[in-house]
């Protein structure tokens, strides 16, 4: 089984790819420590420090994030998640905006206009956050009373603040052109790579503090819940449903061509852990908001914020949205990716068909049915994994950005299947064996 | 070429069909559409035990794999910043 791993570095073009993805990530976590101009490097880290020993949730969450770079003040410390955000936003648009429906459908070229659209608004939401961020470092909020702006930011005259501004922006379109770069020339997908790379960055420091904080048997009973959960999202998401797909026979030229049986293969989470990270990072914008406002419990839209989407102490409305929001996500995801029209009259054009369902139109709306069946639990298990953790451990003290919080277990357990599959595809298509002998 | 001209004529009356069913078809029942859910998943092939040990190992030490590789080069870098920026 381990052995497919150092076969997978003996391919050369998978040994290629390989070592370009960890380059990028080597890259990204070297901008995620070099601290911005006219930030002192060593009084931020012991202010970052003196706020995550005396355990203040905010930061752990937002840190989770930008996977410990946004409190350094790194100058890439607003992560992949502009760009998500933006992604998000296009995605949505493209449903109710006509000009766009029509650019997803002209295939290569109106993808990419899409995808240049996207990074406009990636800047547009970098320059937003940017100034939050900084709004929110003078002002003393990021660290409230563990340590006073003046001394990590020595120099705030407006020349330094807008150099401050341009590098964080500056690193955001660096980090969307590495993702980019990741899914042309690396292996798997950019953009979940990168929020990979960021939770699996701030995973041993959380492991040390529960370590810290708990007995021993906690910290067993902890690991193992989180190999359980493992354990369950793999199973979900290794699960198929098979739709048989039979095809005819025909004759071209001298040849005899079809006559095979194969399956389409729906996935029971067809959307994958897109709806996660989607969700998770729109409930990052009321903490992002508070910051921006301020935390003066006079503002109604503050104390609206304050009481309901602190990610520190759970309330019930919180879960619900975020509940809804995974769910509506993972429908909304698949629909986008998943044409059944388009499949079935694929199939037609080749000559198969589904046994016992009429080609064309039939079968499209067979499909749907199988698929929309399948979709609703496929997202209902994303909803409650995401949750589960919290319901069971938000009593005990333990906040969502837990280690073996649901929403980077399913994180991180499916873009590592992810990638692994991919290395064995690739693996396979060589002859070679994957781990499954 | 005979199977082509089939097809296409076969596709026109079964959208025109297909659009006046639509029309008449009522909405699911909720019961109804719990029952159709239960049904569909159980005609999905869930992965063998075997399997899913092996993914499950194998996601495991991936997932620990870039854990350590994070945080040495992470350990590395912090090293770096302090002594280049003090």
């Amino acid at each position: 089984m381990l052995t497919a791993f150092v076969r997978a570095f003996r391919t050369p073009d998978l040994r290629n790819k390989l070592l370009f993805t960890l380059f990028i990530l080597v890259i990204f976590r070297l901008g995620s420590a070099v601290p911005l101009p006219g930030i002192d490097s060593a009084e931020i880290r012991q202010c970052m420090e003196n706020a995550t020993a005396s355990g203040g949730g905010v930061y752990q969450l937002v840190n989770l994030f930008s996977g410990g770079s946004l409190l350094q003040l790194a100058i890439f410390a607003l992560g992949i998640m502009p760009y998500i955000t933006a992604s998000i936003i296009l995605n949505l648009l493209t449903v109710v905006i006509p000009r766009l429906e029509t650019l997803r459908k002209e295939g290569q070229s109106g993808q990419a206009r899409i995808t240049q659209y996207t990074r406009y608004l990636t800047i547009g939401l970098a320059v937003l956050q940017s100034t939050t961020i900084l709004a929110m470092a003078q002002s003393g909020q990021m660290f409230q009373n563990f340590c006073s702006p003046s001394l990590f930011m020595p120099n705030q005259d407006i020349l330094t603040l807008i150099t401050m501004v341009f590098t964080l922006v500056g690193g955001t379109a660096v980090i969307m052109w590495f993702g980019e770069l990741i899914t042309d020339r690396g292996i798997g997908n950019g953009m979940s790579l990168l929020i990979f790379t960021q939770i699996v960055a701030v995973f041993p420091s959380e492991m040390i503090r529960i370590w810290q904080e708990q007995d021993r048997w906690v910290f067993a009973v902890i690991v193992a819940a989180g190999i359980v959960m493992v354990a369950a999202v793999v199973f979900v998401e290794q699960a198929q449903r098979r739709i048989p797909v039979q095809y005819a026979k025909r004759m071209v030229g001298r040849r005899m061509f079809g006559g095979t049986s194969t399956y389409i293969p729906l996935k029971v989470n067809q959307a994958g852990v897109i709806p996660v990270i989607f969700a998770s990072s729109l409930l990052y914008l009321p903490t992002l908001a508070v910051g921006l406002l301020g935390e003066d419990s006079t503002n109604p839209v503050v104390r609206f914020l304050m009481t309901y989407f602190d990610p520190t102490q759970i309330h019930p409305v919180y879960m619900a949205t975020y509940f809804v929001l995974i769910v509506g996500f993972a429908f909304f995801y698949v629909a986008i990716t998943f044409n059944p029209a388009d499949v079935a009259d694929n199939m037609k054009k080749y000559g198969g068909f589904i046994p016992g369902i009429r080609p064309g139109r039939p079968t499209a709306e067979y499909l749907d049915f199988v698929l929309s069946r399948i979709t609703t639990a496929g997202a209902l298990y994303l909803g409650v994994i995401a949750l589960l953790p919290m319901v069971a451990l938000g009593t005990a003290g333990a906040s969502a950005n837990f280690p073996f919080g649901g929403t980077s277990i399913l994180i991180m357990v499916g873009v590592g299947l992810d990638m692994v599959k991919r290395i064995e595809s690739q693996l396979q298509q060589r002859n070679y064996e994957g781990f499954l002998r | 070429m005979v199977t082509k001209t089939r097809d296409d004529d076969g596709a026109k009356p079964e959208k025109a069909g297909g659009a006046k069913t639509a029309e008449k078809k009522s909405r699911t029942s909720p019961l109804l559409f719990y029952r159709q859910v239960v049904t569909e998943l159980r005609k999905v092939k869930w992965p063998t035990r075997r399997e899913l040990l092996v993914y499950t190992l194998v996601v495991l030490i991936f997932v620990l794999v870039m854990v350590g590789f994070v945080t040495v080069i992470d350990i590395a870098f912090g090293e770096l910043v302090t002594i280049v920026f003090g």
